[in-house]
């Protein structure tokens, strides 16, 4: 044993407390808590073993075997017994042994009679760890974000001539109570460039800016908005913004045999572009992506929208692992879906109650795995797209299915084949039976596309060698919560069911199948408030380039309040009202007088208001990877508009497709969509970032891909002899405007500094030059 | 023009960012090149917490998994018992293994401290004294890929940024003219493993092909194959001409002006860096003690990289998993190790010889270890329970041992170090408190080391 150290007891003199206290306080218990509480904590419904430690009387009493500890008596302790590893059964904790000079320590505390300052009955609210939400749900119903809707009056503003829309009013309010006026109007030049690059992600061509200049009916601009929003290419660019939210991609994070990458996954890309360019409302947008099939009007081609779920990342789970192995790889799936649906839809941060109440939000553990349940209850498979006879539709979707499943578990397997005498005959089997279903299912011309079915998920780990997936179709599971999120401390479990918050009284279980159409009628219902205020402060910030909450996926106590309130509650109110239209939202944020300002910074304003939350300016932004690249596409004449199908890698140019339809991957992430700020669809991302780094520059100075659209550029000129003609008609060509003189002055110095050069060469670097330049790159 | 200090936000972000150093100097990238036109949500980056004992690290990953019980850990009573299967091997690893399979390697202590090291690594064994070998590391997953990630980022899912994104977001670069964080890696492709994930893409790292030794086939778009240097300036100037034009035309703005320098320290990045990953501009000497294999030239770039200012050089020694040796271990090893020892081995005495080794911290390890048991018959599967790794240089003591692994070398049992702790030590060299070191994101602070952690104390000089 090792004596208490006379430093110790000196420091413990000094702040008043025993030295026995202050060595319980800073060796013992502290260990207690961190390491034992998690399944020995009298708050816990069913504490492990019947042992709890966090009192004095629960460790004298001890559990199922024993008092825990003998004070002055060491080795006739248990405690020092599991602690040490000493006993060839029980060894605690069962994540590892603790430190030696710990081992030591409670030895030494044992020996000395086991001074224990705390009471006979645990402490209550000491650890937060189950003390509850950060915020009790009767006043986290009263949160802002959480409280119904209502439109609201427009305040009195000194300027009625600027406002065009009631968005206006709002925000002249907040800029003349700090001192600020609006910018002036963008010119007509600039809004067109605004307009056509905000709604198609493509800019006008140089007949579009001269054709939108010249037209002076004073409804010019209105009709134009129009025109973009019923253009295929309004889809594309607001297809591809959703797509962000929903994390989608076509593979999983890794590539073992176990998950290859889907089938069809553009399937659901394809049916996000129709809904968006269809403005599909955005409530039955929601309940789609969870439930088309269980809704009235369904379509067979509806169910290419549960690839919301069907397409979500899968994680390698290699069936030689133990089954708490495997169900801590598959709880970690489930919590990937709660994760993209909370955060994404309801800007709530769901996933921080794994582990524990929620610290801020009202949001607890149960109602964490009551969500979870609906995951765990529902299976990725792929499914007809078309009319089919139902048994002939379940047999063809259970027959794929098996065969993904089989195949990948064989090619995890077979090298077991050689030394698992237990495994042999169930790996052969598997064999032949995936060889049977790709031939039985290798003449199938129906059209499938990865979507989700109800079905539980278990974990069967009853064989010695593998772990096997336990699929109960039609048998929904209820999760126990998993106590600090380890799935080796099941505790009670939870219904399925939605977040208690949004109820009106007790939250009312899930009945029908895995209840994902409750819960997507939740998401759009009782929390519709949150979820429409959420989405429309996304799209305003796809807009604006920023939010009016700066933390879009986090509404919660933890987010940022919005700059404009009101603004925020009354468009969001207006929104719902007129039918949760997209396209309605569209017109009220892009004819607004906010939306038209010029983006120009004003030195003085910039001191007040420097990152322009009060709308002073129109944002100058950097265009995202799919701007730019189409642009750059457009500008080189290489553009081809073929849209849906299959994927094509995002550097492809024959066909030049817009970028919408590359391929993304969560395991290979294409290295230009990693250099151009393109979020890594494992997870959720709220928003975009934007970063210029110098590597990005090296691709656009350097590689062969940005020289080739040069020499695009060139050729599609080459026919114009006059060099200040040819360089005019490269501007209107990749900038959709003519020269200034001093820009042609520029060109042709460049060309005769390189004379030596073969003509075609240098233009070809000209043209290069000029996809280079910041002003195809930003949008102002 | 292009170097002139940048106006408005990025001053005094400059500022606020130097000031948080602590006099440190160095600024992250995230200060200099990048603006975010967003109105991000996070913190500037964090800057060190106190004097930094290393300046640099260098990460020498053995993918697959070495064999400990073959290099760095002896265990005799493997020999004793060969064949056999005690019940306190009997433990479930990813595939079926049997009974105990000795090593054939003989073990000899090296230096003053008497380490005992293997046949295999007569080179390592004469810097051991510079070594501090720590025997009883421990990771929580037995497949290659979340184990891999464990190590990489804390987290066994492939959704948290990576410990090099971490230093980068924390240090940033010395070199403006050089990404912060470089990896080599032979052969390997696809950025999963050195993410930035939740943190700014700038800080992911930088991928370099050390499969050749030419630089211009390491380095994506590094070099333009159709304009000599001149010609290139031409075609630059020209861009920054018509970029200033704009700029007029526009109204002058701090994301302009990013964009603008961005292009500047690209084009100077291509010559500096054409420089400094050729190793052919290395004395013969030089070349000749590190060797001349994939991982050799690495090793040798390491140093020269870090001569230059780059925070971290994370090395992979091959492609694929070289070190996952589920068959044939023994003449597995005998292929690989020279050439891997050769080369660590000397770049541990190069960073000496340069005053470089106090300030570069040298890690070195695999994602687990293998098993003292055999699989096969003449192979060693996954072990997670048990392994080593080996840390040098940058204030932790050299030529010590840490820890011990049982009797067989399956389980670390005496002073057990996980990653997350190694993590912690690791920051912690870098001047970083690893429970400060936070982003927020998702409605909280996340941390490499997430809830877990403990600085080894007893390993710092």
């Amino acid at each position: 044993m090792r004596p208490l150290g006379s430093a110790l007891a000196l420091a413990a003199a000094a702040m008043g407390q025993s030295p026995e206290a202050e060595f319980f306080e800073r060796r013992i218990r502290p260990v207690l808590v961190e390491r034992c509480e998690a399944c020995h904590s009298s708050r816990l419904p069913e504490p492990m073993g019947g042992l709890t430690v966090d009192s004095r009387a629960g460790l004298r009493k001890g559990g199922a075997s024993g008092p825990a500890i003998i004070p002055g008596d060491p080795d006739a302790s248990l405690l020092i017994r599991a602690l040490g590893y000493l006993d060839p059964v029980l060894k605690m904790p069962p994540t590892g042994r603790l430190p030696d000079r710990s081992v030591e320590d409670f030895r030494a505390w044992i020996t000395s009679g086991a001074h224990d300052p705390r009471g006979e009955t645990p402490e209550v609210g000491e650890s937060t760890a189950e003390a509850g939400p950060g915020m009790p749900i009767e006043e986290g119903r009263a949160w802002w974000a959480f409280r119904p809707l209502a439109e609201r009056p427009a305040p009195q503003t000194g300027d009625p001539d600027w406002t065009a829309r009631k968005i206006d009013v709002f925000v002249l309010a907040r800029l003349e109570q700090n001192g600020l006026r609006p910018s002036p109007k963008a010119s007509r030049q600039t809004l067109v460039r605004r307009a056509y690059l905000d709604l198609t992600g493509l800019p006008p061509t140089y007949q579009q800016v001269e054709a939108f200049v010249a037209d002076s009916s004073p409804n010019a601009y209105g009709d134009l908005v129009d025109r973009l929003l019923d253009s295929p290419r309004y889809g594309e660019r607001w297809g591809r913004y959703w797509l962000d939210v929903a994390r989608w991609a076509e593979d999983h994070p890794t590539t073992e045999a176990t998950n290859r990458p889907f089938a069809n996954a553009w399937r659901y890309r394809d049916w996000v572009i129709e809904a968006i360019s269809q403005d599909i409302p955005y409530d039955r947008f929601i309940l789609s992506q969870f439930a088309a099939d269980l809704l009235p009007g369904f379509r067979p081609s509806d169910v290419r929208a549960l690839g919301y779920l069907g397409n979500a990342p899968i994680y390698h789970k290699d069936r030689r692992l133990s089954r708490d192995v495997i169900e801590t790889i598959a709880s970690d799936d489930w919590d990937e879906r709660v994760d993209a649906v909370s955060r994404g839809l309801l800007g709530l941060t769901v996933a921080c109650a794994r582990c524990h109440d929620h610290k801020f939000d009202p949001i607890t553990a149960k109602d964490y795995y009551a969500l979870a349940g609906v995951f765990a209850s529902t299976w990725q498979v792929q499914r007809p797209i078309v009319e089919l006879d139902p048994s002939m539709a379940e047999r063809l979707v259970w027959d794929h299915e098996r065969l993904y499943r089989i195949k990948g578990a064989y090619g995890n397997l077979k090298e077991l084949d050689t030394v698992a005498e237990d495994a042999h005959d169930e790996i052969r089997a598997m064999k032949a039976e995936y060889e049977r279903l790709e031939r039985e299912l290798a003449g199938n011309e129906i059209p499938m596309t990865p979507a989700v079915i109800d079905c539980g998920v278990w974990i069967d780990g009853s064989m010695p060698t593998v772990t096997r997936m336990d699929l109960r179709p039609d048998q929904p599971r209820d999760l126990p919560v998993f106590v600090r999120g380890s799935v080796t401390s099941p505790g009670e479990i939870v219904p399925r069911r939605f977040l208690a918050v949004f109820e009106a009284g007790r939250p009312k279980p899930f009945r029908r199948g895995s209840g994902r159409l409750e819960l997507a009628e939740k998401i759009v219902g009782e929390a519709g408030p949150l979820a429409a205020r959420v989405w429309v402060n996304r799209v305003w910030g796809w807009h604006f380039g920023s939010h009016l909450v700066a933390t879009p996926s986090d509404f919660g106590t933890q987010g940022q309040m919005p700059t404009h309130p009101d603004l925020l509650e009354d468009l969001t109110a207006r929104f719902v009202r007129a039918g949760w239209s997209l396209k309605w939202l569209h017109r009220e944020i892009m004819l607004s007088a906010t939306y038209r300002q010029a983006s120009r910074a004003n030195a003085e304003w910039q001191t007040v208001d420097p990152n322009n939350r009060l709308l002073w300016r129109m944002n100058p932004r950097r265009l995202d990877l799919e701007a730019w690249r189409d642009s750059i596409l457009q500008a080189s004449g290489e553009l081809n508009l073929a849209g849906g199908g299959p994927s094509t890698e995002v550097d492809v140019v024959a066909p030049a497709r817009r970028s919408v339809y590359s391929r993304i991957s969560r395991a290979r992430l294409h290295p230009i969509l990693q250099l151009y700020d393109f979020p890594l669809p494992t997870q959720h991302s709220p928003q975009r970032l934007v970063t210029t780094t110098p590597l990005q520059q090296l691709f656009v100075l350097n590689s062969g891909w940005m020289r080739s659209r040069g020499r695009s550029l060139a050729s599609v000129t080459g026919e114009v002899s006059d060099s200040r003609d040819r360089i005019a008609l490269m501007y209107r060509q990749a900038l959709s405007r003519m020269p200034t003189e001093e820009e042609v002055r520029l060109g042709l110095e460049y060309l005769a500094q390189r004379t030596g050069e073969a003509a075609g060469g240098r233009w070809e670097e000209y043209a290069h030059g000029l996809l280079a330049t910041n002003e195809i790159s930003f949008l102002n | 023009m292009p170097d002139a200090t940048p106006p408005g936000t990025r001053l005094s972000r400059r500022q606020l960012v130097g000031s948080l150093c602590g006099g440190f100097g160095a600024v992250g990238l995230a200060g200099m090149l990048q603006e975010q036109l967003t109105g991000a949500p996070n913190s500037s980056p964090a800057g060190p917490h106190f004097a930094p004992r290393a300046k640099h690290l260098v990460f020498l990953f053995m993918t697959g998994g070495p064999s400990h019980m073959d290099m760095l850990d002896p265990k005799p009573a493997l020999l004793r018992y060969a064949g056999e299967r005690p019940e306190s091997v009997d433990l479930r690893t990813e595939r079926m293994t049997g009974g105990l399979l000795p090593s054939p390697f003989e073990f000899r202590k090296r230096g003053k401290s008497g380490i005992e090291v293997s046949e295999l690594l007569p080179e390592l064994g004469g810097v051991v004294d510079e070594l501090c070998v720590i025997r009883s590391m421990y990771t929580f997953n037995p497949t290659h890929g979340p184990a891999r990630n464990l190590i990489h980022s804390g987290n066994i899912a492939a959704t948290r940024p990576s410990l090099g994104a971490w230093i980068s977001y924390g240090l940033g670069t010395e070199n403006r003219n050089l990404p912060g964080f470089v990896v080599l890696s032979p052969g390997h492709r696809g950025g999963n493993l050195w993410r930035s994930a939740f943190l700014p893409a700038e800080h992911q790292g930088t991928h370099f092909d050390n499969t050749d030794a030419d630089p211009e086939r390491m380095i994506r778009y590094l070099r333009n194959d159709a304009l000599g240097a001149d010609a290139q300036r031409l075609q630059l100037d020209l861009i920054q001409a018509l970029n200033r034009q704009h700029r007029e035309s526009v109204g002058g703005d701090s994301y302009l002006d990013a964009r603008i320098q961005a292009m500047e320290t690209a084009y100077r990045m291509q010559f500096e860096a054409l420089d400094v990953f050729d190793v052919g501009n290395e004395p013969a000497a030089v070349r000749e003690e590190y060797g001349d294999t994939p991982y050799a030239r690495g090793c040798l770039l390491a140093r020269r990289l870090v001569e230059r200012g780059v925070r971290y050089v994370h090395l992979y020694y091959g492609p694929g998993q070289p070190w996952d040796d589920h068959k044939t271990i023994n003449r597995n090893l005998r292929e690989r190790c020279p050439d891997m020892d050769r080369a660590s081995a000397a770049l541990i005495r190069d960073l000496k010889r340069r005053g470089l080794l106090d300030e570069t911290l040298v890690v070195w390890g695999g994602e687990f270890g293998r098993t003292p048991v055999s699989e096969a018959g003449d192979g060693r599967d996954h072990n997670p329970y048990g392994f080593t790794m080996w840390m040098a240089g940058g204030g932790v003591r050299g030529g010590i041992v840490h820890g011990q692994t049982d009797e067989f070398g399956f389980q670390a049992v005496e002073d057990r170090v996980s990653v997350h702790d190694l993590h912690a030590t690791i920051l912690n060299q870098l001047g970083f408190d690893h429970e400060r070191l936070t982003y927020r994101y998702a409605g909280r602070d996340f941390r490499l080391t997430d809830v877990h952690g403990t600085v080894l104390r007893e390993l710092l000089a």
